[in-house]
């Protein structure tokens, strides 16, 4: 062979030696142990921790509200629809103890640094699932927003664990200074329309005695920004000073109400039955009195003034997505009686001091 | 010229003048070479011999990955997908995310859903997925996730969702053209990256023709559903099917006769993605309009 062949050759195989031993040096152990891959890659990617750890992790700690949730309709096995605590509050992490998250006081902060997500905005949380949006299949239900309650929490009326229950809330005692309250609604006029102590007994504004303290602050506000427009309040309430508004509404709460009962025995009697399929009493009670302080107590109202508000809900000039979709299907003759059943009922601070 | 007499005496001197002692020198280190090739072949030998019978007795030793608890040949992993069934919440694509590190922007995805919308009067459909703008602004943020109501009901012929990931193919063409044996198919069925090994070279999510890959501009190296394999090898469901509140996503085990999969496929009439691409998908879907690809 000639010589410069022969280097050739004792070169390749000098390269050849090199790089197959430097690929063998290079390429980890574990590299073809399962094929064309680092075998240990696989159990390296097992080994990470999951982060979501089911609801029956919940369950331990969070008894009451694991109970109402499933026995409420977010658990539904059977029909396949399970929204599980995670889905809602985040993934519950690695640690199978007390003190998983950072806001319980019971451990440290959570190794992952991840915490319970308590979802404040259920207007964004709710809907992700129940909006009425092309795409979604009609098992689901669903609500067109505008029409439900708007920008109302969704937990003012149903309880997230549970959503088919209605939450009820007991009123609570009034806050602020009842006595300057007095001296602000003899300032301002109240007394024209609602009567010095509320009971309007004919004058042309509703019953303010005993209704709901945040209901008449709500109220008052609706008025200052113009969200519910009335000639009269517009100019009354533009002088009264944001702090008098608790007071105002705090001496008008506390006061002895006296039902107007101005509405006749038939009337009252198709009021009531209408009052239960109407969906009233879901908010306002089956007596009238409502089942959360947000919303007004209807009992012992005018039935001129009943009227009045049913039918500017339907009309368009008191706005509300529950109430339009509500009155729209009522005539004015449901009015009537509805306006007669609730006149009749017995109003919440009848015959208290 | 003059010839030089020394031992070394080179054949092919042309310039002796300019070469010298090189005859000497040459003619001894090619002897030197030759010790050296042979001593280094021995040494090679010596060194890759014994590790290549330890690889053959290893793969005899260890013939599965070392996971506690978990041996990936009694395994067949396959996923479902029930389109009849889903709400387009958008809780699996964010359950994902959190899962497995995933940025939470709405550019990296490891399964994602899609809306097709058929309008009255309209043959092809508008499809839309979470990481369109308008839906990004119904969310209001780019860490969450959320369909818009941006059509008019009333117009609407017919809509539905699809999720959709990693098909887990058979045939992995994404597998066939990584370079590095990053990504690579396991004995249980699941596609897998080796984050060590990419070398972000992006072969494989071009080769994809799912989409299903995205290369994470932050680590360096393509990312993808992995059918949350650090929780299927504990017994657990992976997180998107984990959160999913209506059971459109179903996930189990063929090999397991009873499993939810395997109900779900011998149950249903099932479609996969693409077919006729010859990648061999995993993903079995139901209720899918010929449309969706």
């Amino acid at each position: 062979m000639p010589k410069h062949i022969s280097r050739l050759i004792m070169l390749l195989v000098i390269l050849g030696v090199v790089a197959y031993a430097a690929k063998q040096y290079f390429t980890v152990n574990s590299f073809y142990e399962f094929g064309h891959y680092r075998g240990n890659s696989v159990a390296d990617m097992a080994s990470n921790k999951p982060k979501f750890k089911g609801s029956a992790s919940c369950k331990d700690c969070h008894k009451d509200v694991y109970k109402q949730w499933s026995e409420g309709i977010h658990y539904n096995p059977a029909a396949g629809k399970v929204v599980k605590c995670e889905v809602c509050h985040g993934p519950g992490g690695d640690r199978g103890t007390k003190g998983m998250f950072d806001h319980v006081s019971t451990g440290p902060d959570h190794p992952q640094n991840m915490k319970m997500i308590v979802p404040t905005d259920t207007v964004k949380l709710c809907v992700v699932c129940h909006e009425q949006i092309a795409g979604r299949p009609a098992q689901q239900k669903q609500i067109v927003i505008a029409d439900h309650a708007g920008t109302q929490q969704c937990t003012v009326c149903h309880n997230p664990h549970s959503p088919l229950t209605i939450n009820e809330a007991k009123p609570t005692p009034p806050i602020g200074n009842v006595t300057a309250g007095k001296a602000d609604v003899d300032a301002a006029g109240c007394a024209a329309c609602h009567g010095p102590t509320g009971i309007s007994d004919g004058l042309p504004g509703p019953n303010l005695a005993g209704q709901n303290q945040p209901y008449i602050m709500a109220a008052f506000r609706a008025y200052k920004s113009g969200a519910r427009s009335n000639d009269f309040m517009k100019d009354i309430v533009a002088n009264v000073k944001d702090s008098d508004i608790t007071d105002i509404s705090a001496y008008f709460a506390t006061q002895s109400c006296k039902s107007a009962h101005n509405g006749d025995a038939d009337a009252e009697a198709a009021g009531q039955k209408l009052a239960l399929a109407s969906k009233c009493a879901t908010c306002h009670g089956t007596n009238g009195i409502s089942r959360q302080p947000v919303w007004p107590n209807l009992a012992g109202q005018s039935k001129d003034y009943l009227v009045s508000a049913l039918q500017a809900y339907k009309n368009g000039g008191r706005k509300n997505g529950f109430m339009t979709k509500i009155t729209k299907d009522l005539s004015d003759a449901d009015f009537a009686n509805l306006g007669a059943y609730f006149s009749n009922a017995k109003c919440q601070r009848d015959g208290a001091e | 010229m003059t010839k030089k007499e020394s031992p070394g005496t080179c054949h092919e001197t042309h310039d002796e003048a300019d070469r010298g002692g090189c005859e000497i020198a040459r003619r001894g280190f090619l002897d030197q070479l030759k010790c050296a090739v042979a001593g280094l072949a021995v040494t090679a030998a010596a060194y890759v011999l014994p590790l290549e019978g330890q690889t053959a007795l290893g793969t005899e030793a260890a013939s599965i990955p070392a996971i506690p608890g978990y041996d990936w040949s009694k395994h067949r992993w396959a996923y479902g997908v029930d389109a009849t069934k889903c709400i387009g919440c958008l809780r699996c694509v964010k359950a994902c995310k959190t899962e497995n590190n995933v940025a939470l922007d709405a550019h990296h995805f490891r399964t994602w859903v899609e809306r097709y919308v058929y309008l009255d009067g309209h043959e092809k459909p508008l499809i839309d997925s979470q990481a369109d703008p308008v839906n990004i602004a119904a969310a209001g943020t780019e860490e969450d996730y959320r369909f818009a109501n941006r059509y008019n009901n009333d117009d609407v012929y017919k809509a539905f969702f699809v999720p959709k990931l990693c098909n887990h193919c058979t045939h992995p063409a994404c597998v066939q053209v990584c370079p590095t044996g990053a990504t690579f198919k396991t004995m249980d069925g699941v596609v897998l990256i080796d984050h060590n090994y990419c070398i972000g070279c992006q072969y494989c999510v071009q080769a994809c023709p799912y989409g299903a890959r995205f290369f994470d501009h932050v680590r360096r190296v393509t990312n993808k559903c992995t059918w949350c394999y650090h929780r299927i090898t504990k017994g657990l469901m992976p997180a998107c099917v984990e959160v999913c509140p209506v059971e459109a996503r179903i996930f189990g085990d063929l090999d397991d006769k009873e499993s939810k999969i395997s109900q779900f496929i011998k149950n249903n009439r099932v479609q996969v993605l693409k077919p006729e691409t010859g990648n061999g998908p995993n993903v079995f879907y139901i209720g899918l309009d010929s449309e969706v690809v």
